[in-house]
């Protein structure tokens, strides 16, 4: 079990965590964060599920921001992103859990997905980012947002922490949704 | 008796004969080749005719095999077809020929496959192939083939009226499961309002039922239902993915070639077009959805009932023909042509906004939402030059589609706040009012999500998206309630009336959601300036609301954005803020004037906004003027004790117009110019007597205008310095 705070703080640092099944995105998204950021010191973990393997629990530094990357084409992208949620500590969700979405315009395909995700990320009131993968703008706009809630989320913004911005930010069903579901 | 030359041998004169010769037969080779240009010049000419009269007279059952002459016919109009096309008699009567099966299915084949117009197709030639479709003599590849055909040359056809007639006898091949997605579409080309027949519905489900859910059955129903929306169930239509195919490989190449040599002829002579819409060329791209097609006439140019917009020249010929024009086959292509903007604009025609919403719907769902998401550099040029006409089009227009609110609903939703993000602001901005029980859901929750996970620069433009869309709001607003008094009608097409109260409802979300934005925004962005100003600019506006735009609303900024402002270390913010102020006490001078003079009942200001504004009021003069910063009655009163430890000393006039971080320079500056020769600079000896007086007036040179308004409307000219702010009393009997 993930948990967050388990090690202090390192000055001027953050480190984030890339959880994604496929590794399509992670590693370009990671690069492309090292290389925005000047003033932070920022150390990108990437792994493909939860929980992480406990011998390499020592050397991990504390995680200030946890990131699942889902494709919704894949059906396994999704279920792993499920199963992996269960590993992290209720201490994260209070501001350093985000989900992003790939592949989510293909409404034939990831409809009912991408409502699923979003059922997810409402009920756990974290962000919900939407990522077009195939452009190299489009990679590098979710790498700016992400770190944007890096930083918060790591304390590195005065006046804001990450559970404000999560009460900000986070995903909201549509209403209409809300009833269907009490209806069914 | 001539002597004839004897042929020699001898060695010295060989030549000469020789070259004789050859001269000769130079001769006569020149004559056979004239000759030979003039055969084919008549061939060329003649065959053709001699060709169509052996197609329109040979006899049924004529052998193919080892007839040369049907092969040099055929081969013949082959070559003039594919190089010039056919004029549309031998359209006709090789349509005919083909269709009535006169030899075999293989010639019939090889006809419809080279059968390109040079100009327009008759009516009467595809009615004819459409009855001898109905032998059911063909064989099915060349049925599906007359199909293909008539649906590549629809457009060509030069009336349709006729073909409007038989729709029942074409509908009726939809039972065929091989014909039935040609059918389908050649139906949903053809259809009117009079054609939606409740059997018809009836029996496109019944079929639907039996082969699944079909993409053309499914546009044909949702054609049904554009028409008479009662007659469809809503289940249907719901969740469309893809439209019709092109069936038109066969013809493309030589049609393209046809098309491009016309347009060579050609002078372009359409002056109204818009700047933005000719068309890129564009490559081969996989999916079409966004081209918007051309201009061609549902009806054909000899039919009696009206001109097609195509055939117009100018804007008199335009008005001219106003009453009598018909609308096109496609209607996307009313988006390319400025003229028939001007006609959608000046008719109000309801199926037109109809027809074309169904369009642009469809397109928009098509490209935006549909298959593997395309990443090439054209297709995303291509989708931005699209939502960049339909920009410019809805500012010609200046109102919004339908389509495009729903499509932007859904885009929202899944934006990443990049993809064509300077289009999809700008037709945001336009959208019409949303009522307030839907605004939330519909624009407020997505937002939310991207601005605050975005940069600072998105949420600059999120804000100037929001100003300008409540800028169109009041503008409307303010032109309907001068119209029609308070029966605000919310669009003229819709049949959703709003009053004002609905209204006020939505624009008092709008603001307040702005409100939680901008405050929010600027705590998580350490009150960048960029962002400050794009607030203060929105507040500008709805300072202003009830002059300018005659609203009965009074929303005060709230202190996220006020004191950021107040305390900026940018001389223009704080200016602005007094412009704020100043705006906001004359509105609501004024409102309470009206109120007083003419018992106006729907005039309730809520007694809170006349606290705010004085407490902001006090505190700003209290700041700027009065040196009393962070006193117990500012709004940002501090702890004396709390103050005392920041070990600043004069904390309590840090803030005037002298040490105000934003103005220290201009204080410095003036200081400079009052005493030249002081090498110690005190700016305290600003602030005794006079030298005050004379150094606001200095700041009001270097162009302080709204601090300007503020200082003369709030504070008391006559006693000097520790004058209070003029606070507004409340009206007595306000609730």
């Amino acid at each position: 079990m993930l948990k967050p705070f388990r090690k202090v703080p390192v000055l001027n640092t953050a480190n984030l965590l890339l959880v994604e099944n496929e590794e399509q995105l992670q590693s370009r998204l990671g690069e492309i964060i090292l290389q925005i950021e000047k003033d932070v010191k920022i150390n990108v973990r990437l792994a493909r599920k939860l929980p992480l393997p406990m011998d390499t629990q020592d050397s991990r530094p504390r995680i200030d921001l946890v990131v699942f990357i889902v494709n919704l084409m894949s059906e396994r992208s999704l279920q792993c992103a499920e199963k992996s949620i269960k590993c992290l500590d209720p201490g994260f969700f209070l501001g350093k859990v985000c989900f992003v979405v790939t592949g989510a315009r293909c409404l034939s395909v990831s409809t009912n997905h991408l409502l699923t995700v979003r059922k997810m990320a409402a009920s756990l009131h974290c962000p919900l980012l939407f990522a077009e993968d195939q452009t190299s703008e489009g990679v590098s706009t979710v790498a700016v947002r992400l770190l944007g809630i890096l930083k918060v989320a790591a304390g590195l913004v005065p006046l804001a922490t990450g559970l404000s911005l999560n009460s900000l930010a986070h995903c909201v069903l549509p209403s209409d949704l809300d009833e269907l579901d009490s209806l069914t | 008796m001539p002597q004839t030359p004897e042929p020699s041998v001898s060695g010295g004169r060989t030549d000469f004969p020789d070259e004789n010769d050859s001269t000769c037969s130079n001769l006569s080779n020149r004559s056979l080749r004239i000759a030979e240009k003039e055969k084919k010049k008549s061939e060329a000419e003649a065959p053709l005719s001699v060709a169509l009269t052996y197609f329109s007279e040979v006899k049924a059952g004529t052998p193919v095999l080892g007839n040369d002459e049907l092969e040099g016919h055929l081969v013949r109009l082959e070559r003039t077809a594919l190089a010039q096309g056919l004029p549309p008699h031998a359209v006709s009567i090789m349509l005919e020929f083909a269709m009535s099966l006169r030899m075999t299915n293989a010639i019939t084949s090889r006809v419809l496959r080279f059968l390109v117009p040079a100009s327009v197709v008759p009516q009467e030639a595809v009615l004819r192939g459409v009855s001898w479709l109905c032998t059911q003599k063909l064989s099915q590849s060349n049925q599906l083939l007359f199909l293909r055909w008539v649906l590549t040359m629809f457009d060509m056809i030069d009336c349709k009226d006729n073909l409007r007639a038989i729709y029942g006898f074409i509908f009726s091949f939809v039972t065929d499961e091989s014909m039935c997605p040609f059918i389908c579409h050649l139906l949903y080309l053809l259809t009117i309002k009079e054609h939606v027949k409740a059997y018809r519905v009836r029996k496109l489900l019944d079929i639907q039922g039996k082969m699944g859910r079909q993409p053309y059955i499914l546009q044909l129903l949702a054609l049904y239902k554009v028409f008479s929306p009662e007659m469809v169930p809503h289940s249907v239509t719901s969740r469309m993915r893809t439209g019709f195919r092109n069936h038109d490989s066969t013809w493309k190449a030589p049609l393209a070639a046809l098309a491009k040599r016309r347009v060579g002829q050609e002078t372009p002579s359409m002056d109204l077009v818009l700047g933005l819409r000719q068309k890129p060329n564009r490559k081969k791209r996989k999916f079409h959805h966004l081209e918007v097609p051309d201009l061609a006439p549902a009806m054909g140019p000899n039919s009696r009932k009206g001109v097609c917009l195509q055939q117009l020249r100018s804007f008199s010929e335009l008005l001219d023909n106003l009453s009598s024009i018909e609308l096109p086959a496609q209607m996307g292509s009313l988006l390319s042509s400025a003229m028939a903007l001007h006609y959608l604009d000046c008719v109000q025609d309801e199926s037109a906004f109809l027809r074309l919403n169904f369009w642009l719907g469809h397109a928009l769902q098509e490209e935006f939402f549909a298959g593997p998401v395309e990443g090439g550099q054209e297709s995303m040029a291509e989708a931005a030059h699209f939502l960049s006409m339909l920009v410019s089009t809805q500012h010609f227009l200046q109102e919004g589609f339908s389509a495009t609110e729903g499509f932007l609903c859904k885009f929202l939703e899944v934006w990443d706040g990049f993809l064509h993000r300077p289009q999809i602001l700008e037709l945001l901005s336009n959208i019409a009012l949303v009522p307030s029980s839907q605004i939330k859901q519909v624009l407020f929750d997505p937002l939310m999500q991207l601005y605050f996970t975005s940069s600072v620069f998105f949420k600059c433009s999120v804000i100037e998206c929001l100003s300008s869309m409540l800028r169109k709001w009041l503008t409307w607003h303010s032109v309907c309630a001068k119209e029609e008094g308070l029966n605000i009608s919310l669009n003229n097409r819709s049949t959703m009336s709003l009053s004002l109260s609905g209204f006020l409802d939505s624009v008092l979300k709008l603001v307040q959601f702005v409100g939680r934005l901008t405050s929010a925004g600027l705590q998580l962005e350490r009150c960048h300036t960029l962002l400050l100003h794009h607030a203060l600019g929105f507040y500008e506006m709805v300072s202003d609301m009830y002059l300018k735009y005659s609203l009965p609303l009074f929303v005060m900024l709230p202190p996220g954005v006020f004191y950021p402002a107040l305390l900026a270390a940018d001389p223009i913010a704080v200016d602005r803020l007094g412009r704020i102020m100043f705006k906001y006490r004359q509105n609501l001078t004024h409102a309470k004037e009206q109120r007083l003079k003419q018992k106006e009942l729907y005039l309730q200001i809520s007694r809170s906004v006349y606290e705010e504004f004085n407490t902001y009021l006090v505190t700003m003069v209290g700041f700027l003027w009065n040196s009393v910063a962070f006193g117990p009655r500012s709004g940002l009163a501090i702890n004396q004790r709390l103050l005392e430890r920041t070990k600043v000393a004069n904390y309590s006039s840090s803030f005037n117009l002298v040490h105000h971080p934003a103005f220290v320079n201009y204080a410095v500056d003036f200081h400079q110019q009052c005493w030249p020769e002081r090498t110690d600079m005190d700016l305290n000896s600003i602030q005794a007597g006079r030298y005050w007086d004379w150094y606001v007036e200095y700041l009001y040179t270097q162009g302080f205008e709204g601090l300007r308004d503020f200082i003369k409307v709030s504070i008391n000219p006559s006693a000097t310095r520790q004058s209070t702010a003029h606070p507004l009393s409340q009206p007595s009997q306000s609730g």
